[in-house]
């Protein structure tokens, strides 16, 4: 009843939508998953060190009591410094297992967003946002891990410490416990008041504001276009003014928000003063409440001194709001951009249609020139695609490994960072300078003007430096010094007559000793090619003719 | 009217980024209300316990009935007030206070920021999202440094210097095994700083790496996926991610060594003080101020173990604070007028740069006249952006190489009179009016402008022109319109548009095309078009 209460009182209003679905997203799924071996050993350590605490300190109380009524018990201290020592160790080692545990959700859910990817098809990948995809894997995964065991634990912790603590107190005087177990429901009903409070003053905030949230990530992310419009003075005006509207409403959420650790503050201080004094009282035998009178002085120092440690589960526990939050909104955003199952795109009937026309032409011949033509639009590219058999799970296509190795050639291919000589033997092993040279000057890299440096030339993180015919043709010379079939989309679009004719040149001379399957709408290309697939449209059968 | 009917360069002053000193105030009420609620909490254990000995010990002498247990008990509310309502004062002062400071320095660093020369050049960095994301992790770690560390650690330390003090004057004895716990803990503290420091600057380098590796990858996922090399391709930024994040348990593990240190600390002060107080002969009455001061340090227990999370903050907060000192550009302070209209614009042999610094083809002379757009043609990357970037004076560009009606063109004056038109142009988070910049122009105006674009319809569904809109609600079609209604709405008497019909269908493009050249005909104009589109009245210029 008491978690019960608390885990609502927590429900942010932004968050409600995710943490009150009854159904567990993927990611919280396998993250529990994850957790679950090592959550059971890391619960019985954090359950030994809360018991070894209230050691310590009931010992402790016991010989400090003793000590000042006249008698110095050494067996005692020793007894509390051992349980303090064993109890820090304890910690350590329980301290060590939270964080091992997580990092191992934290590194499967990695592995599983990886699996996800390395499973999507293509058009699913470039569907994803890439920016939020790369800053979310980042910072999503430890996130989610702190809700499934660091947040799940303080939770478990909440229903026990508590009881531990009032157990230790009922060896001394079960009214006393009895006292503070009384005091909790009170707290509680404070706690379901402020939380309705805080929920309805952030569902304001969120109506009123919170649309200014994210301005100063979106006016940095605008930059250029505030400067290339000249809005710069007004937009900074503008920023200003909107971030302090946003910090006075979040300072009026946060003033109620805070009263939830007040009163926890509150019920755990009161809790020392009343007991100071009822158990003064019980001193001078000025009232005889039973449990409170005829106590030796250790034994109310031990009533006094763990009275607060009831209190330190529900601080753990609302410490925790931050992790949880953050932990929901983690793993939605997973959710939704990796794990979730994606429905079938509606582009996938036509996909389909071109997989028949696929197994109609195939086997394709083991050498040749093979061009697929067709305007634009008419699927020249997924037909290649499906030759090459991206984006077909081995269960629709089971002799995946009768494909030839194919080296892909087009404007998107993968550049390392480093130089022109490197990228070009990416894949292909080490190269004799000459031989890269050869494969280099072939496509008319070595004198290009805008590329200087000949293999040396610089290419930077991404190839950002590399125009798309730069890069179509460092595909090309990959493929030439490697012996695969070579995979072109459109490899002339985008070269200058000179550029476009050698590379013509290249592609027929390479088809003498391969398969060189081109899409294309350069019709001199296709002249050149010893057979064609058309995909006119009207007629999407396969038209072949001899060239 | 426009606000730029009389355009001026607008100066933007900005100071090198720095802790705002106007809000000291705040601070220091969060720091006494700190104090205060650690103070209270340390005076209602000890008094709490003094009060039970000294009513134990009076219990069992006939002292008991003329206790005057009202004082104390008195105290002991107070304290326990006072400790609960200054903690609550604490939290609320001290927040208030960083989102004061976190507004004027967001505000600042905003400035800052558009003042670099980098947000002109090729490819902003923080139009990135996950680069966007890492830099406002620096300026969060930067925004809650003083909650996170200042104000924590202040409190701490003056805790522990009084409780040090009285236990010197108290029981001098027990100084020896408290200042060797302490000396261990400051050891611990130092190697947890300088580990903090690597691990987190390794944990940064291996992302970023990995991220970089991973965009890489994905944009390049068909190629990939056709060499079969996709699934290898993810291994290295997996593992890149992977070892960031076992970095990060080795800094935890040490982060929880340093806790068990702390969590001694006070206890064994504690028993020290009693220990060392019953040693040196006091007994009875005589014990119980000692027996104060040990419980006090008890009471301290809490605060100290908040140890390990300061040093991670203020090593955090470091790393921020150099990343965020990159964008500390000062901007000159530069007023001028520049003329509204010009009727031509000559490139005397203008040596064409690349945003990287290194020169493209051969220099470029030519005049272009106000009435007759220039439209530059030639395939991707022989410079056709770079070329308007150099012209608006967002790239290198010798003075006397740009003139305007025969006279030179300083950098200054170029941003001043050009309106930029980039191909990547974004959407702001904000209204519909907000986002066409031109604040002093009526709703007629405003309207007329969307339908010049064909977005007439699709605002009016979208909330009209005080309807919020975001980057994620408009496609890129809708964008490119939006941002073309913006140069329509534009008075600078130099507009370049770099690839105006990007990412529109071909007829609706040139319809608009024509419409925005029509309207902007009293201006110098110039265009680049990779699909060599020529606008009816334009000069090609093809570039090599």
């Amino acid at each position: 009843m008491l978690k019960a209460a608390l885990t609502r009182l927590d429900k942010r209003p932004t968050e409600a939508a995710n943490s009150e679905a009854p159904t567990l997203g993927r990611t919280l799924r396998v993250a529990h998953g994850l957790a679950a071996p090592g959550l059971r050993s890391t619960l019985a350590l954090q359950a030994a060190r809360a018991v070894l605490r209230l050691a310590f300190i009931g010992l402790a109380a016991m010989f400090v009591g003793e000590l000042i009524s006249g008698l110095a018990n050494w067996p005692l201290l020793g007894a509390a410094l051992a349980s303090l020592v064993l109890g820090s160790v304890i910690g350590l080692v329980a301290d060590r297992a939270v964080a091992n545990t997580e990092l191992k959700v934290a590194n499967g859910l990695l592995g599983a967003v990886r699996g996800a990817l390395a499973a999507a098809s293509p058009g699913d990948i470039q569907t994803m946002p890439l920016g939020t995809l790369i800053a979310g894997l980042q910072r999503h995964p430890q996130a989610v891990a702190g809700l499934a065991v660091g947040h799940r634990l303080a939770s478990i912790m909440l229903g026990l410490g508590p009881l531990l603590a009032a157990a230790a107190i009922t060896a001394i005087s079960w009214e006393a416990a009895l006292a503070l177990i009384v005091l909790t429901p009170v707290m509680i009903v404070f706690f379901v008041l402020i939380g309705g409070a805080i929920r309805s003053g952030a569902e304001a905030q969120e109506k009123a504001f919170g649309r200014l949230a994210a301005q100063f990530a979106d006016r940095i992310r605008t930059l250029p276009t505030i400067l290339g419009n000249h809005a710069l003075m007004r937009e900074r005006r503008k920023l200003a003014a909107r971030l302090d509207t946003y910090a006075s409403g979040t300072m009026s959420v946060l003033k109620i928000a805070f009263l939830n650790a007040g009163i926890i503050d509150f019920f755990s201080s009161l809790s020392i003063a009343i007991l100071a004094v009822f158990l003064g009282l019980g001193h001078l035998k000025l009232i005889s409440v039973p449990g409170f009178a005829d106590l030796q002085l250790w034994q109310s120092l031990f009533i006094l001194m763990i009275a607060p440690e009831y209190f330190v589960p529900f601080r753990r526990y609302a410490e925790q709001y931050h992790a949880k939050a953050e932990g929901f909104a983690a793993a939605t955003a997973l959710d939704t951009l990796v794990l979730a199952g994606r429905p079938q795109s509606p582009a996938f009937e036509a996909a389909k249609a071109t997989r028949d026309l696929a197994d109609a032409i195939s086997p394709l011949p083991r050498t040749g020139l093979v061009a697929i033509t067709g305007p634009s639009g008419s699927g020249k590219s997924t037909l290649l695609r499906h030759l090459a058999g991206i984006g077909s799970a081995p269960s629709i296509q089971p002799d995946v490994d009768a494909r030839p190795d194919v080296a892909w050639c087009s404007t998107d291919i993968y550049v390392p960072e480093g130089t022109l000589g490197a990228a070009i033997a990416l894949q292909n092993g080490p190269y004799c300078r000459t031989r890269l040279l050869l494969a280099a000057g072939n496509v008319g890299l070595l004198d290009d003007m805008l590329l200087p440096g000949g293999l040396d030339a610089l290419i930077k993180a991404g190839g950002e430096n590399l125009s798309g015919g730069q890069r179509l043709r460092i595909g090309l010379a990959r493929a030439l010094i490697s012996d695969r079939a070579i995979f072109a989309d459109e490899p002339t679009a985008k070269l200058d007559p000179a550029n476009a004719a050698m590379v013509r040149h290249a592609l027929v001379e390479a088809a003498r000793t391969r398969l060189v399957l081109v899409a294309t709408h350069d019709r001199s290309l296709a002249l050149l090619a010893g057979r064609t697939i058309d995909l006119g449209v009207g007629d999407r059968q396969a038209r072949e003719r001899a060239g | 009217m426009n606000d730029r009917a009389s355009p001026i360069v607008p100066g933007t002053k900005t100071g090198p980024l720095e802790e705002p000193s106007r809000h000291r105030a705040p601070w220091r009420l969060a720091l006494v209300l700190a104090f205060a609620a650690l103070a209270g909490g340390i005076l209602l254990t000890g008094v709490s316990v003094w009060f039970l000995g000294a009513v134990a010990l009076a219990g069992l002498t006939p002292a008991a009935l003329t206790f005057n247990f009202h004082v104390p008990a008195a105290f002991i509310r107070l304290f326990a007030l006072t400790r609960t309502a200054a903690k609550y004062g604490e939290r609320v002062v001290g927040h208030r206070a960083a989102l004061t400071d976190q507004v004027l320095r967001r505000s600042t660093l905003f400035a800052a920021m558009a003042a670099a020369p980098s947000v002109r050049r090729a490819g902003w960095q923080f139009g990135n999202q996950d680069r966007l994301a890492d830099y406002l992790d620096d300026v969060e770690d930067v925004d809650y440094a003083r909650l996170r560390v200042g104000l924590p650690s202040a409190t701490l330390g003056i805790a522990i210097l009084l409780l040090i003090a009285a236990t010197l004057w108290m029981t001098p004895l027990a100084m020896v095994p408290i200042l060797l716990l302490i000396a261990v803990n400051m050891v611990g503290v130092r190697f947890l700083a300088s580990r903090a420091n690597a691990d987190l600057a390794a944990m940064r380098q291996s992302r970023q790496q990995a991220s970089r590796l991973l965009g890489a990858a994905i944009q390049a996922v068909v190629p990939l996926q056709g060499e079969r090399r996709w699934g290898r391709m993810l291994d290295e930024p997996f593992d890149g991610y992977a070892n960031a994040q076992t970095r990060a348990l080795v800094l935890r593990h040490w982060q929880a060594l340093l806790d068990t240190l702390a969590n001694c600390l006070a206890p064994c002060a504690m028993l020290s003080i009693l220990v060392s107080a019953w040693l040196s002969g006091l007994r009875g009455e005589e014990m119980l101020p000692p027996a104060l001061l040990a419980f006090a340090w008890l009471a301290v227990a809490e605060s100290v173990l908040g140890a390990s999370k300061i040093v991670v903050a203020f090593a955090r907060e470091k790393t921020a604070w150099s990343a965020l000192a990159r964008w500390n550009t000062p901007d000159s302070v530069t007023r001028k007028h520049v003329a509204e209209r010009i009727s031509s614009l000559t490139l005397d042999r203008l040596p064409r740069h690349a945003p990287d610094g290194r020169l493209i083809g051969l220099p470029i002379s030519a005049t272009l006249k106000a009435g007759r757009p220039t439209v530059l043609h030639g395939a991707s990357g022989c410079g056709k952006t770079s070329l308007l970037k150099q012209v608006a004076g967002w790239l290198d560009a010798s003075d006397e190489c740009v003139l305007g009606d025969g006279i030179e063109l300083s950098v200054d004056v170029r941003r001043a009179m050009s309106c930029v038109c980039a191909h990547d142009a974004t959407v702001l988070a904000d209204t519909v009016r907000e986002n066409l910049f031109a604040p002093h122009a009526s709703d007629d105006e405003l309207w007329r402008a969307l339908d010049a674009v064909e977005l007439e319809g699709r605002i009016r569904a979208a909330g009209g022109l005080d309807g919020w809109i975001t980057q994620d609600v408009l496609s890129l079609g809708e964008a490119q319109r939006l941002n073309l209604a913006r140069a329509w709405l534009s008075d600078s008497p130099v507009m370049l548009l770099d690839e105006p019909t990007e990412h529109l269908a071909a007829e609706q493009g040139k319809r608009i095309l024509d419409a925005l050249l029509q309207r902007l005909r009293q201006r110098i104009v110039i265009l680049s078009s990779h699909d060599e589109l020529t606008p009816k009245g334009a000069t090609a210029v093809r570039l090599q």
